[in-house]
């Protein structure tokens, strides 16, 4: 039973009245994965450009979204940053992944996260907000986290962690794309998309951050992105995650995609100069069987 | 009935100016918030400006010209030209007590006003008071005891019960009422609810407050405004002198006191004099006067008419006990040592100077995206009561943020520049290695450091071998501060997860405003 499914006969069974937060169990079973992981790194100055020739490398949005799919794209807004900054998903990567969303026939596209600075500063000042509201498509919401949404959910095969509350709309989704922004972080070394989940969850987030490679692998187990997008357009290289001298910041203009959260992440390391097995979320995820980390597994393809 | 002469009651139009002040208020009230540019457009803080009573006592406790509050200059010209027209037309708070005093009538209402003196006192009092060094103008000017009222108490509650509510029917009610009530909290969230619930020190006192003010209802109409209101009473003087003049009833009246007996103010004596220090001109009588002989006009009689004409002693009094009252500051415990949790907003000026300037409106707690700013209560003494501190548990200064410097109607918290806020330091941040985990326990953990805003990170760690409790030897990240980066925002203390108080907590060691509190540095030696 999927997510979609379990929900309907939520409100079928109970005819749209709960009388308690529902509590969602959520399917860990692996969808049939093919044994090697594709992932596709595409290089380019024009980030419009760039997405899609790297989308293009994996078949396509079409390969992630059907028609009438409600599609979740979660980049990372978390901090009070220009897009310069480095400390955000870049504005351009999330718009061309809007549009190829709408494109494939997405019925509804949102876009928020979780922001560690004030949320309306975040969403401004990384552009975000401007630039989805240029695009002027009512099927495209940028909302604000609205803390009613938060539901907790069991993670049946976490290790360090038995429940956690997670954002109902995530839950729902037909299509969860993860946008994080490959950067620099003082605890975990890196923070990539298994990191970038965290802005899906509510409570007191701090408090994961002991054992928080487990813990971020634990989420993967129920927050399983379709498709995983690593913006390394730009790479904060020190004081991140939040950075904020433009002397800490690479511009490399690349772009990482794959269906394979673990992979993604393996792969974004390396143009760290760190191996995938230093960063302990990878590690722990792999171990969980969540994807592939060693490179030569991986088939690669560069555009 | 009257031969009214006006087809429109000339109170009616007092009523509209009345709604469209308030609504104004209210307006730049709701707008004194993070709008998506890091420059306010609106705020309401520009009424603060127009406010005679704030200019004189903050220009008396500051000895010296505030150019930001000349606009009051404004209102004194009006006022001498139109009377105390402004507490009848214009003032929000007026109005709000005039709105809440059908639902307060007393049965038996008092014609005489109760302490005709006591307004001049308290006038004399906080004028002077001012001038020799304890400003409390803050706590009874009308304009602030509204602000900080609804800032710290009303809205918050509202929004609230608001949220308590839509809450209750997003997850309990069925799908079809939410059909009805999300649109409709949308609505309200995008009209007049705040952007987030904020949490406030000191809501209950603030209440009390304000709420005391609509109480005083049930003793008589507009008590406030008769009685306490210092503002009504600076501008009852500059009417008192000023040009306009009502002429009252005569002997022809007879037996007649209708005018008398529906004076809000209490302005027209038993002989159907008006007493223009008192009256708000709000037109009631010229509208209900049998035999419409009641004028308003610029010719003021050859003598001065009735009303207060003030005891001497008891001005002489007032006076003298505003001066000597701020003869027991300076004994105070405070004067020595301050209160170090005592963290003032980015941009405040010197202390001593900063309490002159501050009239405790609370437009900085009301705008501070942060939730940081919180009234004091007696920390700073008696005289800074609801003046704003950074409380760094419940909230953070935000690093790109320079709002509360914007909206300080008075300067006490000057307005600065991103640059220079990028650098201003209002304390510094300390660890308390007994509690932070990775010190005590040997647990990583670095939410402190992931959160520090400075570009160079004011938090750096050490990468060590440490003992955790169950005595292993683990590898952990030690955090530590750097005090020349570190500008006391707060975020890492707002951050720390441990329950309780935080492991690194923010005193105000250091601050830019206080020299006298520069922190030791090592190159140039200490003691």
């Amino acid at each position: 039973m999927d997510r979609r499914t379990f929900l309907h006969h939520v409100f079928l069974w109970t005819a749209g009245l709960t009388v308690t937060i529902p509590r969602f169990r959520v399917s860990t079973a692996f969808a049939g994965q093919s044994s090697t992981s594709r992932l596709a790194v595409g290089k380019d100055i024009d980030y419009g450009l760039l997405v899609e020739k790297t989308l293009a490398a994996l078949n396509g949005m079409n390969a992630f979204i059907r028609p009438g799919d409600k599609v979740v794209i979660k980049p990372n807004i978390g901090w009070d940053r220009s897009p310069e900054q480095a400390a955000n998903t870049h504005p351009l990567v999330v718009k061309a992944l809007v549009e190829h969303a709408l494109e494939a026939g997405a019925a509804k596209v949102q876009v928020f996260d979780r922001t560690c600075n004030e949320q309306r500063r975040c969403y401004k000042n990384s552009g975000i907000e401007d630039t989805l509201k240029g695009l002027k498509n009512k099927k495209v919401s940028l909302e604000h986290i609205d803390q009613r949404k938060f539901v907790p959910v069991d993670l049946e095969r976490g290790k360090s962690l038995s429940r956690m509350e997670i954002y109902r709309d995530v839950l729902e989704a037909d299509s969860y794309i993860n946008v994080p922004v490959a950067k620099h972080h003082g605890l975990s070394r890196l923070t990539l998309g298994l990191k970038n989940s965290m802005g899906v969850i509510g409570g007191n987030r701090g408090k994961l951050h002991f054992n928080l490679g487990q813990k971020l692998a634990d989420l993967a187990t129920v927050v399983r992105p379709t498709l995983t997008v690593i913006d390394a357009t730009r790479m904060l290289l020190r004081n991140g995650p939040q950075g904020g001298s433009l002397n800490d910041v690479q511009i490399s203009n690349t772009v990482i995609a794959s269906a394979d959260p673990v992979a993604a992440d393996a792969y974004a390391t390396t143009l760290f100069g760190l191996k995938p097995e230093e960063i302990a979320s990878t590690k722990a995820a792999y171990d969980l069987g969540l994807g592939e980390m060693t490179i030569d597994n991986l088939q690669i393809i560069e555009v | 009935m009257a031969n009214r002469k006006h087809i429109i009651p000339l109170s009616r139009w007092r009523q509209l100016s009345q709604a469209v002040c308030l609504l104004l208020f209210l307006f730049l009230f709701s707008k004194t918030d993070y709008t998506g540019s890091d420059q306010l457009e609106y705020a309401v803080n520009i009424i603060f400006r127009f406010d005679p009573l704030i200019a004189t006592a903050v220009m008396l406790a500051a000895k010296s010209v505030v150019l930001l509050l000349l606009p009051a200059l404004i209102l004194v010209a009006l006022s001498l030209l139109l009377g105390r027209f402004f507490c009848g037309w214009a003032c929000p708070l007026g109005t709000l007590i005039d709105l809440v005093h059908p639902l307060l009538k007393s049965h038996n209402p008092a014609l005489d006003t109760r302490f005709p003196r006591l307004r001049y006192g308290i006038l004399a009092f906080l004028l002077s008071a001012a001038f020799f060094g304890l400003p409390l103008v803050g706590y009874l000017d009308p304009f602030s005891l509204l602000v900080r009222g609804l800032t710290l108490a009303v809205e918050p509650a509202i929004n609230h019960a608001a949220t308590s509510f839509f809450t209750f029917t997003y997850q309990k009610a069925p799908a079809l009422v939410n059909l009805v009530t999300e649109p409709l909290y949308d609505f309200l969230q995008a009209t007049i609810l705040p952007f987030s619930q904020k949490h406030y020190h000191l809501v209950y006192l603030s209440m009390a407050i304000l709420a005391t003010v609509f109480l005083l209802e049930l003793n008589q109409r507009r008590f406030f405004c008769r009685n306490l209101c210092p503002l009504g009473a600076l501008l009852g003087l500059l009417a008192r002198f000023g040009l306009m003049n009502g002429a009252g009833g005569n002997d022809a009246c007879g037996r007649c006191t209708t005018c008398r007996n529906i004076c809000r103010m209490g302005a027209i004596d038993e002989q159907r004099h008006i007493d223009m220090a008192a009256c708000t001109l709000c037109l009631e009588c010229l509208d209900k006067c049998p035999r419409s002989t009641i004028i308003f006009n610029w010719k003021k009689p050859l003598t001065l008419q009735t009303g207060y004409s003030g005891s001497r002693r008891f001005f002489l009094g007032s006076l003298t006990a505003g001066a000597l009252l701020p003869l027991f500051t300076n004994v105070r415990g405070l004067a020595k040592v301050t209160n170090q949790r005592l963290i003032r907003p980015p941009g405040a000026l010197g202390e001593k100077e900063f309490l002159s300037l501050c009239v405790r409106c609370g437009e900085c707690m009301k705008v501070c995206i942060g939730n940081t700013l919180q009234p004091v209560f007696l920390e700073a003494g008696i005289e800074g009561m609801f003046s704003p501190k950074v409380d760094s548990r419940l909230g953070y200064c935000e690093f790109n943020c320079t709002l509360c410097g914007q909206v300080c109607p008075t300067g006490a918290i000057r307005e600065l520049q991103l640059t220079e806020k990028h650098t201003f330091k209002i304390g510094q941040a300390f660890f308390d290695k007994n509690r932070c985990l990775p010190y005590a326990r040997g647990i990583p953990c670095m939410v402190c450091e992931e959160h520090c805003p400075t570009a160079d990170k004011a938090i750096k760690f050490n990468e060590t071998m440490a003992t955790n409790d169950r005595g292993q030897q683990v590898q952990v990240k030690q955090p530590f501060v750097v005090a020349e980066l570190c500008i006391g925002c707060g975020i890492c203390e707002h951050k720390c997860p441990l329950p309780g108080a935080a492991a690194i907590r923010i005193t105000n060691a250091g601050e830019t405003r206080s020299p006298d509190k520069a922190l030791p540095v090592a190159s140039a030696g200490y003691g």
